[in-house]
């Protein structure tokens, strides 16, 4: 938790990248934000200013595009983040059971981060393994044809390592 | 040109333009939420749909930004047409059920009550105000943000904005009355005040002057205007339908020659606010004289009902008891030592109207020092209001306050003052204090006179040349007085002084031709060093340099042969002609002779 | 790595290529497609390294690493080429008994070959099992033999063949005119005939166009983009460079979900490799053609599959999308003339050149050309990535090639073309699959996801579900989508809740009819198509929940109870056992019993019975 409370941006290393690997470009505001976003965890609200002045276009725009989309949070989100994917396979092979289940092991609802940092929950749609269903991803690896037990687990192995 | 049908009837248009544009040309009337003169078309609200049927199949498409084409079909009010639209209403009334412009829109529509779970929002999302300050100010200081039903008007991380100018551009094309521009803008917005309305009534940055300026034409505040400020919006442009607005036209100065100029600048009123006893500025119901002649106009802010301010600033009920001041600033060692001369009068003209307009039974009181009425049938309008019941009391008050010190006197101003009459100090607590402020000269008068080369007098009016003689003129052949910028007077004064200065100036004009004194003055300009010190002296700005010859010139219909150049001169090249130093010297010994002939 | 400056270098490199491929060498191909991936590819090829080099067979054998073979149910896949050997669910455990028999000896495991849950035989070569047997995998069919990475492999197969006959024998216009005449029609959703898109392209008016590939597959249940992408991206390539050549465009763009990492990672390995080669880049082969391609990932928006969203979305804005009142290929990014394709389309450029517009034209219907992949999922034994011609009838493809619905449920619905889909019933099984056949019924193609439903799925929380994500995915910006989602959505929470009254459905059915045909753009237009359709076919389910305030799936918790049926319970314990509530009492042998005031309903007793004696009611 102190972590988070003292997350540090390093302002010149955001403004680097947008620099040399975007360029400056505007139209690149999504993948800049995306990189911040991979690097953080989420979107501090100071690297959102300096977006906003090194591609000189209004910070409502930049605000705009951060709520727009999904990839997108403003607020601290945890170490671990699970996608559990909400897709018409994953639905109907009973998704909302593993997503009820995630909440009640880690005491959050989706779109939630646990106090201690640890594991941000959310319901996602699709990732593309709908052969796998019910499939959760974490931190963008994929884990399927969960049922509670095994979802559980998964859990685990990660709290372990954290 | 493109022919279509539009309900029908064929119709024509150019290419390139809406259909609704076509419609509005045909007097078609399609309703439109998210749609505005200034803003590109959106087509977010969905409510300018209409039928279209394109030889295949019939679809729905928006108005608004629907580009016509040959032979196409087109319904505006068809019975699908208007049961989607309602709809669309009773979404948005389900959304916004206690908006009074949305629930005015379903009224229109006929909704009633929404078949959905009420909701309480005040936003109808149409974007009007995000894409105004984007598309037209070049600001965002508000954006569309989230998405969905998430969907929301706001600033960046809800904080207000710095870089929103407080335009309110936002706040004038909502239409639920939503935005206010206050919780957007990190500044305060600065009302614009009506200048004719001094200051009681705001206006845009685009206004009348007053409602009999000639020409009757609207200005732009140049300094308000956001296109002159920084080269975007031009809304007005879109709205203008003669085309009458030009916003790249610059100020430009004009040279005409004329034989003859009259000034008639007019007056300041003084600002009473240094006057601290009198409070104005402090209590919101003390006004100037000019604010209460707006406030009993019929085409002022209130439209003539006379009106006292409540706790917001806002004028909402006429008052129960009103003082009017007089010599505010006038006849007074302090502040202007002259009388102000109309004040007298227009104070029983305010005490006549209140009566007249707030009630008989108002009690108006007049604090005077002398009652001068000396014009024509101004003595008998006195009596009429002393006959109305006016209140006279002579002492001018020392005093206004909201101290109160009985029960009576609370939330009211105490005028405290002296009766000179009944030798007794009074308090007299009313709703309203008319201060009857004095008129003086105003600001830039030395500064005109520089320019004209005319004199100032110590009381800071123009002077004319000669009190009795001359009292149109001044010192400056050519140029004549009129009104009060050459001391306080009413209007049958100044309209007589007027018509005096224009026979004046077409004396001139009839005439053609100016008779100049034979004596005035005459440079030598080979003996003239063009040190130009005779250029400094010359009361009369009748004395240019000539660049070329480097030598000083003078301007024979301006100079009125004082002199002061020729005793000046340092090298001796001004003479005054008939004045030359030999003749005055020969006239000097001429009369030492005839002295010395008689034996003195 | 030499760029190859004319025909004569790609034929050589091709060919070199080729000859160093030793056909009497083993192949053993191991899926790593991002479905097998979960299942631990990446744990069985390093014990298949291990053991290959530990037997000293690293010259005999190679082991290749590809993208997705499509039956994602069965990974990891493993195939040993060239008898076509094929062992589904591979672990690190079998890997040596592998090596040692198949491999060593030659020999087939029986016991570790795939068994067809039909007829409950075992198949030892891939294309004998029926999941394959009923394809036609013509744009699938490389994927399980090139390692994605290496673009070798892809010329290896006459990759980018297509692209030097379109380049030195080939005018534009020949090329436009081979994509109309095959038939050709947009694989994301609309169906849009491609060739016409791309003339009327070629034709717009403006110096700069171009071409995009949308690889921001979004619907849920789809993932043939992806897999395609993971798998052969060099194919995509290939098929933009065609592309750009026919309309006359220099730029490229390839818009893919941040949420496929493989593909993203894949497509850049790829761009890199076909520049080094000097197939991407300027004067391509020494054509004088130049072409380059950026990717661009998605911020996470299923509106941004739009095409006027996603170019907004390239150019670095929100992407709500505008009306298409004028067109994207006459003004779309940047306003410049851009077509827009996805990426199963792109796929199909190289394969319509290489074998010929009429040869292409004879796949499929009347109005549908070519082949179309399914992402066979839900309810269904063999779960996977199917590619079929078109018209093939959802019977073949459920029961035949999906080999039906497990634990003998019975087959309620299949739900095509993503949220904007419809559900068919099972009268309409016959009905064959193509553009017009699925809009006639209420449904659409989509990108091609298939999700069959059971005996078990409520159709009611089915459309549900589908407007939940809408309503999710919805950009706002419009009122009738906005608005009118979210009270649809409400309708039918409402009715799941047990809260439906008469004249919801009427209502439903109004408000769809203004949702769909006020939206500004296609989202907001098919948003009430799930709606529409369980209503059409399922109406009675809509009933039971409004009138009976019933759930005959059991699904919508609030409308059903699980009873124990007393004549069909043997009394195992199980459901006592794993009742996490506690809620089932009963002893051995002996009937069981719910207790209706501890139940959750949370299905595990309904699950985990084995004689079918937990029922809904």
């Amino acid at each position: 938790m102190a972590e988070a409370e003292g997350i540090r941006v390093d302002i010149e290393a955001v403004k680097g990248v947008i620099e040399e690997k975007y360029n400056n470009d505007p139209e690149n505001v999504i993948m800049i934000l995306q990189d911040i976003s991979a690097r953080y965890n989420y979107l501090p609200e100071e690297t959102l200013y300096v977006v906003c002045r090194e591609l000189e276009i209004p910070i409502s725009l930049v605000y705009s595009v951060a709520t727009f989309y999904k990839a997108f949070s403003l607020e601290p989100r945890g170490k671990y983040i699970i996608n559990i994917c909400l897709g018409t396979a994953c639905h109907v092979r009973g998704a909302e059971k593993i997503k009820e289940t995630l909440e009640q092991r880690l005491n959050i609802h989706g779109g939630e981060t646990t106090e201690d940092l640890k594991f941000t929950l959310d319901a996602v749609r699709c990732v593309g393994c709908c052969a796998l269903g019910p499939v959760i991803t974490v931190n963008q690896k994929a884990h399927g044809g969960l049922n509670r037990a095994k979802a559980l687990k998964v859990v685990e192995k990660y709290e372990k390592a954290a | 040109m493109i022919t279509f049908t539009l309900n029908g009837k064929q119709v024509e248009a150019e290419e390139g333009s809406t259909i609704l544009e076509v419609a509005q040309d045909y007097n078609v009337k399609i309703p439109t939420l998210c749609n505005h003169k200034a803003l590109e078309p959106a087509g977010l609200c969905r409510l300018c749909t209409v039928e279209l049927f394109d030889g295949r199949r019939t679809r729905f498409v928006t108005a608004c930004n629907y580009p016509v084409w040959e032979d196409m079909e087109v319904k505006t009010h068809s019975e699908d047409v208007i049961g989607h639209r309602k709809m669309i209403v009773e979404l948005l009334l389900a959304r916004c059920p206690n908006n009074e412009f949305v629930k005015g829109l379903a009224a229109e529509f006929g909704v009633e009550a929404p078949r959905f779970k009420l909701g309480d929002d005040d936003c109808v999302l149409c974007g009007l105000c995000v894409r105004m300050c984007a598309e037209r100010m070049g600001v965002s200081a508000i954006s569309m943000t989230g998405r969905g039903t998430d969907m929301r008007v706001e600033t960046p991380f809800q904080v207000k904005s710095d870089i929103c100018q407080v335009c309110g551009a936002c706040e004038s094309v909502c239409p639920t009355g939503r935005i206010d521009v206050r919780k957007i803008a990190k500044y305060e917005p600065r009302p614009l005040v009506s200048d004719w309305d001094v200051g009681l009534k705001e206006r845009g940055a685009i206004y009348m002057p007053f409602p009999q300026a000639v020409p009757l034409a609207a200005v732009i505040d140049s300094e308000a205007c956001a296109h002159i400020r920084t080269g975007n919006c031009g809304v007005c442009k879109e709205f203008c339908e003669a085309g009458a607005i030009d916003l790249d036209q610059k100020e430009e100065i004009i040279e005409v020659e004329v034989g003859s100029i009259i000034l008639a600048t007019g007056y300041d009123l003084m600002d009473t606010t240094p006057m601290k006893q009198y409070g104005y500025g402090v209590y919101p119901n003390v006004f100037t004289s000019l604010e209460f002649e707006r406030l009993s106009n019929a085409t002022g802010p209130t439209g003539g009902n006379i009106l006292m301010r409540n706790g917001n600033g806002e004028l909402t009920r006429p008052p129960e008891s009103v003082a009017i001041l007089h010599c505010i600033g006038s006849r007074d060692e302090n502040y202007h030592k002259y009388c102000s001369r109309v004040c007298c009068m227009y104070a029983l003209k305010y005490a006549h109207l209140i009566k007249e307009k707030v009630g008989h039974k108002t009690p108006v009181y007049n604090f005077y020092i002398d009652l001068r009425c000396f014009g024509k049938g101004y003595e008998e309008f006195y009596r009429r209001c002393q006959e109305e019941g006016t209140i006279f009391i002579r002492g001018r008050p020392s005093e206004i306050t909201d101290q109160a010190l009985t029960p009576k006197e609370e939330g009211k101003l105490i005028v405290i003052g002296e009766d000179t009459l009944m030798n007794r100090p009074c308090r007299v607590a009313v709703d309203m204090v008319v201060l009857c402020a004095a008129m003086e000269a105003r600001k830039d008068t030395a500064e005109v006179a520089r320019i004209f080369g005319i004199i100032q007098g110590a009381d800071g009016f123009f002077s004319e040349q000669h009190p009795k003689l001359a009292p149109l003129n001044t010192a400056m052949g050519g140029i004549f007085l009129a009104g009060a910028c050459q001391g306080p007077k009413d209007i049958p004064d100044t309209v007589a002084q007027a018509s005096g200065a224009a026979a004046r100036a077409l004396e001139l004009a009839i005439r053609g031709t100016v008779e100049i004194p034979s004596t005035i003055a005459w440079i030598d300009p080979d003996v003239c060093e063009g040190c130009m010190t005779c250029i400094k002296v010359c009361d009369y700005s009748a004395i240019e340099f000539d660049q070329q010859r480097g030598v000083s010139v003078v301007n024979q219909t301006l100079c009125n042969g004082c002199g002061s150049c020729v005793s000046n001169c340092p090298s001796k090249a001004a003479h005054v002609w008939q004045f030359s130093e030999g003749q005055i010297l020969t006239e000097f010994d001429g009369i030492m002779e005839g002295l010395q002939a008689v034996g003195m | 790595m030499n760029k190859l400056q004319s025909e004569k270098d790609y034929e050589s490199v091709r060919d070199q290529v080729k000859k160093e491929r030793d056909p009497e060498r083993l192949l053993v191909s191991i899926c790593a497609g991002s479905g097998c991936g979960a299942y631990g590819t990446e744990e069985v090829r390093e014990a298949l390294e291990k053991e290959i080099s530990k037997n000293g067979l690293k010259r005999k054998v190679e082991v290749k690493v590809t993208g997705c073979h499509g039956f994602c149910e069965q990974g990891p896949i493993m195939v040993i080429h060239p008898e076509g050997t094929f062992y589904p669910k591979v672990k690190p455990g079998d890997i040596p008994e592998i090596v040692a028999e198949t491999i060593v000896n030659g020999k087939v495991i029986k016991s570790k070959l795939y068994k067809d849950p039909v007829s409950k035989k075992r198949i030892a070569k891939e294309e004998d099992i029926p999941f394959y047997k009923g394809q036609h995998r013509i744009v699938f069919g490389n994927n399980g033999m090139i390692d994605p990475t290496k673009i070798d492999d892809y010329i290896a197969v006459d990759g980018y063949s297509a692209l030097v006959k379109v380049l030195f024998s080939m005018s534009s216009e020949e090329v436009i005119s081979a994509i109309k005449e095959s038939g050709l029609r947009g694989r994301g959703g609309g169906g849009f005939p491609t060739g016409i898109k791309w003339e009327t392209c070629r034709k717009a008016h403006g110096d700069i166009r171009y071409v995009m590939c949308n690889a921001d597959e979004g619907d849920p249940g789809a993932y043939m983009d992806r897999s395609l992408l993971e798998g052969n991206p060099h194919s995509v390539l290939e098929g933009m460079i065609i592309g750009a050549y026919a309309i006359g465009s220099h730029d490229g763009f390839i818009y893919v979900r941040n949420e496929y990492p493989l593909a993203v990672k894949n497509i850049g390995i790829a761009i890199k490799q076909a520049e080094e080669y000097g197939l991407l880049g300027k004067n391509i082969l020494g054509s004088g053609f130049d072409f380059t391609v950026k990717i661009s990932r998605g911020g996470g928006a299923f509106i941004c599959g739009e095409s006027t969203a996603l170019m907004r979305s390239l150019e670095g804005q929100v992407g709500r999308p505008r009306a298409k009142y004028i067109h994207t290929v006459d003004k779309g990014y940047r306003d410049s003339p851009s077509t827009l394709n996805n990426v199963e389309t792109w796929a199909n450029v190289p394969i319509i050149i290489n074998k010929g517009a009429e040869w292409y034209a004879s796949l499929g219907t009347e109005r549908s050309k070519g082949t179309k992949v399914f992402s066979l999922v839900g309810k269904v034994r063999n779960t996977g990535l199917v590619e079929v011609p078109m018209g093939a009838s959802l019977r073949t493809i459920i029961f035949d090639i999906g080999g039906g619905i497990p634990k003998k449920r019975k087959f309620k619905a299949v739900q095509t073309g993503g949220p904007s889909g419809g559900c068919i019933p099972e009268d309409l099984l016959d009905l064959p699959v193509d553009y017009q056949r699925l809009a006639e019924v209420g449904s659409i193609m989509g990108s091609g996801g298939m999700i069959v439903m059971d005996q078990d799925t409520c159709m009611v929380d089915v459309a549900r579900y589908f407007l939940e994500f809408l309503q999710e995915e919805s950009c706002g910006q419009c009122v009738p989508c906005r608005e009118g989602i979210k009270r649809l959505l409400e309708i039918l929470t409402d009715i799941c809740a047990g809260n439906g009254r008469e004249g919801d459905m009427e209502l439903l059915e109004e408000l769809s009819g203004t949702v769909s045909k006020l939206s500004l753009c296609a989202l907001g237009g098919t948003a009430p198509n799930p709606v529409l359709s369980t209503i059409r076919y399922f109406r009675k389910e809509y009933e039971a929940h409004i009138y009976d305030k019933k759930c005959p799936s059991g699904v919508c918790k609030e409308l059903f109870y699980y009873e124990i049926d007393e004549k069909k319970c043997n009394g195992c314990h199980i459901c006592c056992l794993r009742c996490p509530q506690e809620a089932i009492s009963g002893e051995k042998k002996k009937v069981h019993t719910i207790d209706q005031e501890k139940c959750i309903k949370c299905s595990i007793c309904y699950e985990s019975c084995k004689v079918d004696a937990v029922a809904i009611k």
